[in-house]
């Protein structure tokens, strides 16, 4: 029964809570509206990583052209789109136009976002883990809930400020260091998302006694449950360095701004509502800029003992040194690099070499370092000097050793290293040896008796030559193809052509007489011109003698054509052919 | 002064080969084996059939420690004439074989000239086509003119050293990129080598 009463008293206080935060969103909007006539929401303000939030800029009685996109760290914006509507305020519908903005987060942290336009508040937004419950979501019976969070004690140096809202520790391993000695410290601060709206930047030293290497980088984030409160935590590993000697006590404060309860007895209505209701409480708050400071420690910085080497650049840590050249062989007036490694933990930014500063038969050049972290905040790494050398003189050459003094903190005295001497050999330059030539045998210079010529490039390889060779080329081919092609027709003269052409008609007509007085006719022209007699010379004697078998052929066509002018004799179409074969051999012949 | 490495060789606007000898002693004198045998090389291109040109060549090349290769007897035949001379003769051979294969009518005595002409013609444009052919190998050959260049396994000024070449070696380049050219050795050897430690014999006009 007691508890039936206090449930519903609950319910009671949740519900009147509810109706407070609308009253105070519907007057802060009416009052805006008043004097700037815009502004901006974020709806949700605590999101789930790979979830994203929407802004709405709503101006009233009016258009807003476009708004500046902020840069937040670790925040994308986008504008979504614009709208215009309705805008119910104390009752009352007020026209008005939206920007729709969506937030995409990039890691989960308390973001604060700038004001979207002139004179606007900036927005919160908290986002979280994807893993992590909502803490909105109100329990539904049929999902299994998350286990409660146990209430832990308060971890041992840690003291809870601005209302148990937050916290900063200072974690440095030893409490007596020497001046110059970088000693790895952790800053931490603690914050209740949701009541601690956003971190305005990196934590800083109460005292100027001492340096802080840079803290711009994003903070190392977890989560713990102290007292019962989830509290995200910022670790900053970094380096302290003490200025001068004395007894010290350090602190760092970090700069937050808070929702903070304005009495202890709202606090305590929100601790008695517990996580997520709580919330609801802080919401409405207004948050103020505070900071935040860590516990002081006590620290004794020591001062370095007299009496330090000349070489002695400050470095205080525990090194270890090394030495090489490259190139390991060079010839003379070839440049060869001379590094010297320093590896360990300690103040590098001290960590000085000059090399070598002079060395006889060498060329030296001024000296460039690089350092290389092992860790994010660089106590521990190698630093590697180089110097570029160029030898003078070729043989055996020897390096000597490099020196380095330093202080270290765990001897508690001063130490000197040395490296090991280099040497190397140089050979003698190329262009030494090219000078050695021996010139003696060369035979004397000419007189400038030859021609000069425009080109070096030979003659078959210039255009013009090969355009002359070419043509004459073509045209001998050409000529060459001509009489090769009048060959093959037969060789025959034009008035051979004709005479031929005249037997063809005669022996297609049948005319036999006709065929054989052409016949007999051309052939005693054929004859005596290729003998170079008178036609009336071309007698039987003569043909047997000078053709032959074939004579007495052509003597049997003269006497056919005899008979076939004085008896009709009329030949065959086939004997035509016999005779046409004989008659062209002779004619071409004579023509060829 | 003249005297300069690399491809920054000084280049007379006219040529002669008595000038490019001079130069070549002057290369040899001041102890640029590499230019003093691109000099050379570059006079035996206009007269082959010069002995000093070709005695100071190899004496050269002996006094760098770079091997000479000992020619052939037909590289010594076609390239015993002057190009220019032989380039003529050529085109007279191609004459006379023309005039030979056209004229087709005569007597036996015409004939036997006919066929003489032909025949020495072909021996001209033999000749003259094996003189172009061993000027075509010298137009891609190049001499190094700076001491232990680096031939290397790919066109990069990172790439690996395949091995080195002396100066005044004679090498010739089948390829390029960028500001290397790809080289072979007489040896058979091939290597990236950067344009600026080799200097080709034949200049570009």
């Amino acid at each position: 029964m007691h508890s039936r009463q206090r449930h519903w008293g609950r319910v009671i206080v949740v519900v009147l809570s509810l109706l407070a935060a609308t009253t105070g969103v519907v007057a802060a909007a009416d009052a805006t509206a008043d004097t700037t006539l815009s502004y901006a929401t974020i709806e949700p303000d605590r999101i789930k990583l790979g979830d994203t939030a929407g802004i709405r800029v709503t101006t009233l009685y009016g258009h807003l052209t476009s708004v500046s996109l902020p840069t937040v760290p670790g925040l994308e914006f986008e504008i979504t789109g614009r709208t215009e509507g309705l805008e119910f305020i104390a009752g009352k519908s007020v026209p008005a136009s939206f920007i729709l903005i969506r937030v995409t987060p990039k890691f989960v942290g308390v973001f604060t976002i700038p004001g979207l336009i002139p004179g606007a508040k900036p927005l919160g937004l908290e986002v979280v883990n994807g893993n992590e419950p909502n803490p909105y979501a109100f329990h539904n019976p049929g999902v299994p809930q998350p286990k409660p969070v146990a209430p832990a004690p308060i971890p041992k140096g840690i003291v809870l400020k601005a209302g148990g809202a937050a916290f900063v520790q200072l974690l440095i391993p030893k409490h007596a260091i020497y001046v110059g000695e970088s000693m790895p410290i952790d800053i931490e601060v603690g914050i209740r998302p949701g009541i601690v709206t956003s971190l305005n930047g990196p934590p800083t030293l109460s005292s100027s006694d001492f340096t802080l290497n840079d803290l711009s980088k994003q903070p190392i984030r977890r989560e713990q449950v102290i007292e019962g409160s989830p509290f995200e935590i910022l670790t900053w590993h970094t380096v302290l360095a003490a200025v001068k000697p004395g007894e010290f006590s350090l602190a760092v404060e970090a700069p937050l701004s808070v929702r903070d309860a304005r009495s202890t007895q709202d606090s305590a209505i929100a601790a008695r509502l517990g996580w997520p209701f709580s919330q609801i409480i802080y919401n409405n708050l207004t948050p103020k800029d505070v900071k935040v400071p860590s516990p002081a420690s006590e620290l004794t910085v020591l001062p370095l003992p007299p009496g330090g080497p000349k070489e002695f650049s400050g470095a205080v840590g525990d090194f270890q040194v090394t030495s090489d050249i490259s190139p390991a062989s060079a010839a003379v007036g070839e440049p060869q690099t001379l590094r010297l490694h320093i590896s360990g933990a300690g103040n590098f930014d001290r960590v000085n070499a000059t090399m070598v500063d002079h060395l006889d038969h060498w060329k030296t050049y001024p000296v460039k370092s690089a350092f290389t972290p092992r860790n994010a905040v660089g106590y521990s790494g190698e630093k590697v000097f180089e110097q570029p050398l160029i030898a003078e003189l070729a043989g055996e050459q020897s390096i000597p050793a490099l020196e380095f003094s330093y202080f270290n903190p765990n001897t508690q005295r001063y130490e000197r290293v040395d490296t090991q001497p280099i040497n190397v050999t140089i050979a003698a330059s190329p262009d030494a040896v090219a000078r050695s030539l021996d010139t003696k045998g060369l035979r004397p210079d000419h007189p400038q008796t030859r021609a000069e010529m425009d080109e070096l490039r030979p003659l078959y390889f210039r255009e013009q030559f090969l355009a002359v060779s070419s043509v004459l080329a073509l045209l001998l081919a050409g000529s060459w193809f001509g009489v090769r092609r009048r060959g093959a027709m037969g060789g025959v003269s034009k008035a051979t052509e004709r005479v031929l052409r005249q037997l063809d008609a005669a022996a297609r007509a049948g005319e036999s007489a006709s065929f054989f007085e052409i016949a007999q006719h051309a052939l005693l022209e054929a004859f005596a011109r290729r003998w170079r007699i008178a036609p009336d010379k071309v007698t039987s004697v003569e043909l047997q003698a000078r053709l032959g078998s074939t004579g007495e052929e052509i003597e049997r066509l003269f006497a056919l054509a005899d008979e076939t002018r004085y008896s009709g004799y009329e030949m065959a179409a086939a004997d035509f052919q016999s005779w046409m074969v004989l008659i062209r051999s002779q004619l071409t012949r004579v023509d060829n | 002064m003249l005297l300069m490495v690399g491809c920054a060789v000084a280049q007379p606007t006219r040529y002669s080969a008595d000038g490019l000898y001079n130069q070549g002693n002057s290369y040899a004198r001041a102890g640029k084996p590499g230019l003093a045998v691109l000099s050379y090389e570059r006079a035996a291109l206009l007269a082959p059939d010069d002995g000093d040109i070709r005695a100071n060549l190899e004496y050269i090349r002996a006094s760098a420690h770079v091997p000479i290769e000992p020619s052939g007897r037909f590289a010594r035949i076609a390239g015993a004439v002057r190009p220019t001379l032989a380039a003529w003769l050529g085109v007279v051979g191609m004459a006379l074989i023309g005039t030979g294969l056209v004229a087709t009518k005569g007597g036996l005595w015409i004939r036997w000239i006919r066929a003489g002409g032909i025949v020495a013609g072909a021996a001209l444009v033999a000749l003259a086509i094996s003189n172009a052919m061993l000027l075509w190998t010298r137009m891609h050959e190049a001499v190094v003119v700076i001491n232990n260049t680096p031939a290397r396994v790919s066109p990069v000024p990172m790439g690996d050293t395949a091995f080195v070449l002396p100066e005044a070696e004679t090498v010739s380049i089948t390829a390029a990129y960028g500001d290397f050219v790809l080289i072979r050795t007489r040896d058979g050897h091939s290597g990236w080598v950067a344009r600026a430690n080799v200097s080709a014999v034949m200049p570009r006009s």
